[in-house]
């Protein structure tokens, strides 16, 4: 008899090894990691000061917005707004290059295909090998960019002028100390200071060695898991190969060539001009409501309602249609106006009421 | 199961029972040694009419799809029917690898589950087990020896898909620089290489899917009935992985990186699926190769 049970141990044995191991890797990932004692202002200090510029790294992105479900083999009609959808509900993964402040390269991970964001210089390139179609962007001269005023502030007023803007709507906290991509980080974690919004925290893992942010997550109110998760997998700070930047679009794919509108010298213009369109601000901090009056949203507005995706997407509430997800919630009137908001719909309905 | 044949076992023991001179001529070369075994195993595989059937089939896949792309009186428009079909007329190198995602649902675990469900339970029908295991080096060997040529089957039956693919694009279609999913385009010597690293990718997610046939092949006498389980259970496995509601069991399906190998189509290669799954597929092997030796090893061979 014993003969017999000796002969089945290794099946026994076996997968209680694995399932040890598959139990202990998370438990070892998710363990505090020894990192030394900071305030939230330091952290923010961190990352205010952090000047990584070149790195390659995996990005992992799911999304729990209790959207419906969009179909990836969509009819061409639902088109661009589709894929818009389709980039904020999926998963994905997402690899991004990085070498300085004027090469990088963004590629989204889809099965069987890949989007690519190639900037090399002025050069900008976008390729979709779903149906191998290329576009090709001249970006404006970035030497004659005005450099942000930022940059005259220390990390540390940086720190302290973004708590100052913060504090009287948010409280700012430390999490417990986390690893991501095999990195010690800080948790920054931000919280609401009302009850009338959806959102419950906003959670930055920032890496404790370059003050780079690693991973982003937003979670719901009575939400156990994050709504919105973006963090890196795996992380390098070696600057990546210089001939991934140097991309020239495959000879049987679609170019198309694209012009930016010159906006150089106007960018102080573009403000005025939204806010002449009539989009309006109720309220500030995270209970803020955007409002957007009929005639302003016109063609877009039309073309979107129109789109076979709209009816499927929301749900007749008084006074119009609305969609409300984990996150955010936006209401369509019946007389055209728009509302959205991190809000619950009922808060959009008060204010289109007023 | 019972004590006494476990004890009679040769393989556990080392005892050599007399060599029965059958009039095999199969069990007379094995009775070589432990490599002569695995070689002899090897040879009768590829021998068998049955085992080039099956070869011949899965090549007759990327080669239809060759030909009624050249017949076909329009280009394959982007993204209708399988993913790469469009880009087959502009780089015949895409018919391996449409091939491959064609073949990857079915025909390979088809093909797969035929020679690793019949590899115990097959010898059990044709009453052949018995002296194979007369042989001194025992029936851990054996097992093992069988599962090194379902191992070899996988990869024959990937190269043949692979193979046929670039020799039916070669013969229809232009042959040139490779565009990858990146949108970057590599040189036909390294696409070939690609084109391996693919066929490699595509043997080791077989493994998991061998070794779960091995195991269902020494339960029973039956081959067809291990045969049929290891199809029905690998067809199982990837309707389960097309369920939402089970997105918790996905990456534990030995069937969920199946089309997973397109990361070899990106620049630059991405190895993180592979190792994702050449892990699972081990611990696949792992698990049903245990499963397995206890089967065997305390199994009345009768046959």
């Amino acid at each position: 008899m014993s003969r017999t049970w000796v002969k089945w141990m290794p099946a026994v044995a076996v997968p209680a090894v694995i399932a040890v191991g598959v139990l202990a890797v998370p438990l070892q990932a998710g363990a505090a990691t020894d990192l030394p004692e900071k305030t939230p202002r330091e952290v923010l200090e961190l990352v205010a000061g952090s000047d990584v510029d070149t790195f390659s790294g995996t990005l992992e992105q799911s999304s729990d917005l209790g959207l419906p479900e969009i179909p990836s083999t969509g009819d061409a009609q639902a088109g661009e707004f589709a894929d818009a959808l389709e980039l904020l509900t999926g998963d994905h993964t997402v690899r991004v290059y990085r070498n300085g402040a004027d090469q990088s390269r963004v590629q989204v991970q889809d099965t069987m295909s890949e989007r690519n964001l190639i900037q090399n210089g002025s050069d900008l390139w976008l390729y979709d090998s779903a149906d191998n179609t290329a576009t090709h962007l001249t970006l404006p001269d970035a030497a004659g960019a005005p450099t942000s005023p930022e940059k005259a502030y220390t990390p540390g007023e940086l720190a302290d002028t973004f708590l100052a803007e913060v504090t009287p709507t948010t409280i700012v906290s430390l999490g417990e100390n986390t690893e991501v991509a095999g990195r010690g980080a800080y948790e920054l974690v931000l919280t609401p200071n009302t009850t009338d919004t959806l959102v419950d925290s906003v959670t930055i893992a920032v890496d404790a060695e370059s003050g780079l942010p690693l991973g982003v997550q937003v979670t719901a109110q009575d939400a156990a898991e994050p709504a919105i998760s973006v963090a890196f997998t795996s992380l390098s700070l070696d600057a990546p190969s210089a001939d991934l930047f140097a991309f020239t679009p495959p000879a049987s794919a679609t170019v198309t060539e694209e012009t930016l509108p010159d906006t150089t010298g106007h960018a102080d213009k573009t403000r005025p001009d939204v806010e002449s369109s009539g989009v309006t601000v109720v309220g500030t901090g995270w209970d803020a409501v955007v409002l957007m009056p009929a005639d302003a949203s016109g063609a877009g507005l039309a073309e979107l309602t129109a789109s076979p995706l709209y009816s499927q997407l929301t749900e007749a509430v008084d006074g119009g249609r609305a969609v409300s997800t984990a996150l955010m919630s936006v209401l369509v009137t019946d007389d055209g106006r728009v509302l959205a908001g991190s809000v619950p719909v009922e808060r959009l309905q008060a204010v289109a009421a007023e | 199961m019972s004590d006494n044949t476990t004890a009679a076992s040769p393989g556990v023991t080392g005892a050599v029972i007399a060599p029965d001179q059958g009039p095999e001529p199969r069990v007379m070369v094995r009775a070589g040694g432990a490599w002569a075994l695995l070689v002899s195993e090897l040879t009768v595989l590829f021998r068998r009419r049955r085992t080039w059937a099956l070869l011949l089939a899965l090549a007759a896949v990327p080669v239809l799809i060759a030909v009624a792309v050249r017949l076909s009186s329009q280009d394959p428009t982007p993204g209708r029917g399988p993913p790469f079909l469009d880009q087959v007329t502009q780089n015949g190198l895409f018919v391996a690898v449409t091939g491959l995602i064609v073949s990857i649902p079915l025909f390979l675990p088809l093909t797969v589950g035929v020679v690793a469900g019949d590899t115990i339970a097959g010898e059990a029908a044709l009453g052949t087990l018995r002296y194979l295991l007369v042989a001194p080096a025992g029936r851990v060997w054996l097992l093992v020896v069988k599962f090194i040529g379902a191992a070899v089957f996988c990869l024959a039956a990937t190269v043949t898909v692979v193979t046929a693919g670039v020799l039916a694009g070669l013969a229809l279609f232009p042959i040139g620089p490779l565009t990858l999913l990146s949108g970057d385009t590599i040189s036909l010597a390294e696409s070939f290489l690609r084109a391996l690293l693919i066929a490699g990718y595509v043997t080791v997610s077989l493994l998991g899917l061998s070794a779960i046939g091995l195991f269902f092949s020494t339960l029973t006498v039956v081959p067809v009935g291990a045969m049929a389980a290891t199809i029905v259970l690998s067809v199982v496995a990837q309707v389960l992985d097309s369920l939402p509601q089970l997105e918790w069991l996905h990456p534990w399906l030995f069937s969920h990186y199946w089309l997973d190998f397109a990361d070899l189509l990106r620049q630059p290669v991405d190895f993180s699926s592979f190792g994702a799954n050449a892990l699972l597929q081990g611990g696949y092997l792992l698990v049903f190769g245990a499963l397995a030796y206890g089967r065997f090893l305390t199994k009345d061979i009768l046959s």
